[in-house]
């Protein structure tokens, strides 16, 4: 396979673990702008454990994932407390301060960032993306995918019936943390060279952008919005150097014309409907 | 015999303005008790302590003779209170059969078991049970359609078979025939009289006087927060209070 | 030296103040984030630099990026929030990113994503004062920022635009009901939103000698935290907390570590976030 083309897909599914990771939380009804920071903390975790301790891969990246998901408890706790735009900023804040400590933590290099990682391949990637879309898809078949879904509607509903919502909060905030963490191991061991800026504030942002733009509604927005906006500045490169005021130009426009995203779960059900005839 | 509910000297503030002030009242087991009172008389108020919603100011709520008036929305339902609200809150996304699979999971169910795909024997039973209540509120055939599609008193009879699901031992039902056409206020009120027949303890929130007058034994009326009569629909229509208060005023 | 930097600090910190001004501003009359803020300022600061390419004095610079960055304020009002005002909260504040994406590029192209500097004032002049000196250029820094902040605390307690403002921040639909244009209210609080951060942005070119494309980013984010501090919806409280933050970033740099200037900001965010997310002044409407 040509390089740009496998870079381009390895990029596209690191994406769609972060698409995934912001969907865990949005799932439960907050927006998280601090995945990025999981992400940091999965990349250096990971990359000082096979670079610095010699590990192997894999372990690597499975504890590199777990410490993302603690941290995801350990800052869930008081985040979660804050609602709406307050949480946003919550998550803003541990995002860069994440950010700015890899930045200035000497052991992973601070400044100059960090080399000597290597190991991940396009095919890694995708056996991580086709497990978590699994498990998304288990789970949102399951009770649990109900009562997420009931949460999401109406926290006070949900929780006059016994749901119990805060730890449902935190447990989601916490799995996002993990796919993040995840999906920071592979692309530090893909990249071969981190540093800091790799994990700043927009990757969050992009990360959420996928998902509200693909549909918010079911996990194959997630996806779809991965997929699209990982190829459209790839698409858009005959256009040079205005392609990034095109990207922008378009998500605008997007958001005006669709707000609830690409794929509804109407439409998703509509599209069941025609494949699959009911008896 | 400790009652199923009570209230003693319980107080709400908000701001300045006493929402609830010094009501005191106890429900029994089985019994079938009406709140009523004029727009703002406390009435909601007295559900959202009663459910967690809102902390009271002073006072102390018994559930079963235990301490509730500190805990969380979600231990109390989980405790065996459960409540609708005045104002619809169905899920948007949810159909009318997981409406009941969603809230049964409240009283069963660790969170892994609730992570395993519907499979499960404990799952076709309640399943079964969950079709079953539908039957009860005449949503059976609806199972299938999002919530939010059905007509207007479909979706306060699903409140009520979305509470019932909670396995509760005492119903909170706030205004449930709001909006309700006559035939629909009827089938309500023979749905309240099932309920009752099976034992549940209901606390009654409603402006509609003639069912409220012919399904509760008792009936407490609440004015300014304060509670101002209470006893048997003959009592209470006949205190002079009350009518000052409401009944000669409204409807 | 400890005047010195406190000097430095407070000219610093009402750059600052004059963004979390305008994030204030917005964030009290739609309740919303608007996250391309930072981007304003960014445009102020190229919009100075290209008027005074073209031979202008000072001020026309300081007209012009206030003129364009408040044009840009009102571009974003209307094409992220208004169309998606019965949206979530979240849909405008995405839109938003996308146009600061937008934003950052347009401008790289004009400017290359390499360091622009403002072109030389000429001023040598310094105000000495003991062991005090004060350049003629933190002296226009300070006038002006300190102008507009008293300016605008004015505008918003007697004018009559001031008043739809606070009406609007206290409670949108009574105001819309008393008659106070919600629409108009709404552009005209983008306006002077984003022109106070192109003024920030143009003020900060002269003492930083070279900004990218791409400092919107991080000006937005010490604006948000200045906002914070300061209490949400709080004018004042958002002046104090820019002017804190300068102070903190100077004192860190001169007493501790300049590579810790950011961990340090954002952490006193976070924490502030986690234990008094309501600021040191509270406004009255705040939630």
């Amino acid at each position: 396979m040509n390089i740009y083309l496998e870079g381009v897909l390895a990029a596209m599914g690191i994406n769609i673990l972060l698409a995934l990771s912001a969907r865990a939380i949005l799932a439960t009804d907050r927006l998280s702008l601090g995945n990025a920071g999981f992400m940091a903390i999965g990349a250096y975790v990971s990359a000082y454990l096979t670079v610095s301790l010699g590990w192997d891969l894999y372990p690597a990246i499975a504890v590199g994932g777990s410490a993302a998901a603690a941290i995801g408890l350990l800052v869930g706790l008081p985040v979660l407390r804050l609602q709406g735009i307050y949480f946003v900023m919550g998550t803003l804040a541990f995002g860069e301060v994440v950010r700015t400590f890899f930045q200035n933590f000497e052991p992973t290099g601070g400044a100059y960032g960090m080399r000597g990682m290597f190991g991940t391949t396009l095919t890694m990637i995708y056996v991580f993306v086709a497990a978590f879309l699994v498990l998304f898809l288990a789970l949102g078949r399951s009770r649990l995918g109900y009562v997420a879904d009931a949460l999401h509607d109406d926290d006070e509903a949900a929780r006059s019936i016994g749901i119990n919502v805060d730890l449902l909060r935190l447990l989601a905030f916490a799995w996002g943390g993990l796919i993040a963490g995840i999906a920071g191991a592979l692309f530090a061991h893909y990249a071969l060279y981190i540093e800091s800026g790799n994990f700043n504030f927009l990757v969050s942002a992009n990360a959420v952008l996928f998902v509200i733009l693909g549909g918010v509604q079911t996990v194959w927005g997630a996806i779809l919005g991965a997929v699209i906006f990982s190829l459209l500045p790839e698409g858009l490169r005959f256009l040079a150097d205005w392609r990034l005021s095109a990207y922008g130009v378009i998500l605008v426009g997007l958001m005006i014309l669709r707000p609830e995203g690409i794929l509804t779960r109407a439409m998703l059900r509509r599209l069941a409907g025609f494949f699959v005839r009911k008896p | 015999m400790t009652a199923l509910l009570e209230f003693s000297q319980v107080s709400k503030a908000f701001g300045g303005v006493l929402a609830v002030d010094e009501l005191s009242f106890t429900l029994d087991r089985g019994e079938l008790v009406g709140l009523i009172g004029p727009n703002g008389a406390g009435k909601t108020t007295v559900f959202n302590l009663a459910s967690g919603v809102q902390r009271l100011s002073r006072g102390e709520v018994l559930f079963r003779g235990v301490k509730i008036s500190a805990t969380s929305p979600t231990r109390i339902a989980r405790s065996g209170i459960a409540r609708t609200f005045q104002n619809i809150r169905l899920f948007r996304s949810l159909t009318v059969l997981e409406h009941v699979l969603v809230a049964q999971s409240c009283r069963s169910a660790s969170l892994l078991t609730q992570m395993l795909p519907f499979a499960s024997a404990t799952d076709r039973t309640l399943r079964r049970q969950a079709l079953a209540v539908l039957e009860v509120f005449g949503l059976a055939d609806r199972r299938d359609e999002l919530a939010v599609h059905l007509p207007y008193g479909g979706q306060r009879r699903l409140e009520i078979a979305r509470a019932i699901a909670t396995a509760p031992e005492l119903l909170l039902l706030d205004e449930p025939a709001a909006g309700l056409n006559d035939s629909e206020t009827a089938e309500l009120s023979g749905i309240l009289e099932t309920l009752r027949a099976q034992g549940y303890t209901i606390l009654l929130v409603e402006h509609d006087m003639n069912l409220v007058m012919r399904l509760c034994s008792r009936i407490l009326v609440l004015n300014f927060g304060r509670l101002i009569a209470s006893g048997t629909p003959a009592e209470v229509r006949g205190s002079q209070e009350v009518i000052d208060a409401y009944l000669g005023v409204a409807d | 030296m400890f005047e010195q930097q406190v000097i430095n600090g407070i000219t610093l910190g009402s750059t600052y103040a004059l963004v979390a001004i305008g994030y204030t501003l917005v964030l009290g009359v739609l309740n919303k984030l608007n996250l391309a803020h930072g981007e304003l300022f960014m445009v102020g600061a190229f919009t100075g630099i290209a008027v005074a390419r073209l031979g202008a004095p000072l001020p026309v610079s300081l007209v012009a990026a206030f003129a364009v960055s408040g044009l840009v304020a009102v571009a974003i009002e209307r094409s992220c929030f208004y169309p998606l005002r019965n949206a979530s909260f979240l849909s405008p504040m995405l839109s938003t990113i996308a146009f600061g994406i937008l934003l950052q590029n347009l401008v790289s192209q004009f400017f290359g994503s390499d360091p622009s500097r403002f072109p030389d004032t000429g001023s040598s002049f310094q105000l000495t004062l003991g062991t005090l000196t004060v350049s003629a250029i933190h002296i226009v820094i300070l006038a002006t920022a300190f102008g507009l902040m008293i300016g605008i605390d004015l505008l918003i307690r007697k004018t009559r635009w001031g008043i739809a403002v606070r009406a609007t921040s206290d409670d949108a639909e009574t105001a819309a009901q008393q008659g106070m244009h919600p629409s108009r209210v709404t552009m005209t609080t983008f306006f002077v939103s984003g022109a106070l951060a192109g003024v920030a942005g143009m003020l900060t070119t002269l003492v930083y000698s070279q900004v990218t494309p791409h400092i919107g980013i991080r000006q937005g984010l010490i604006g948000m935290v200045a906002m914070v501090i300061g209490g949400l919806g709080n004018l004042r409280g958002a002046m104090i907390g820019g002017l804190a933050i300068g102070l903190v970033e100077t004192m860190n740099d001169a007493y501790f570590s300049a590579g810790y200037r950011d961990l340090v900001i954002f952490a006193i965010f976070f924490a502030f976030l986690i234990v008094k997310p309501e600021g040191l002044f509270p406004a009255h409407h705040s939630r």
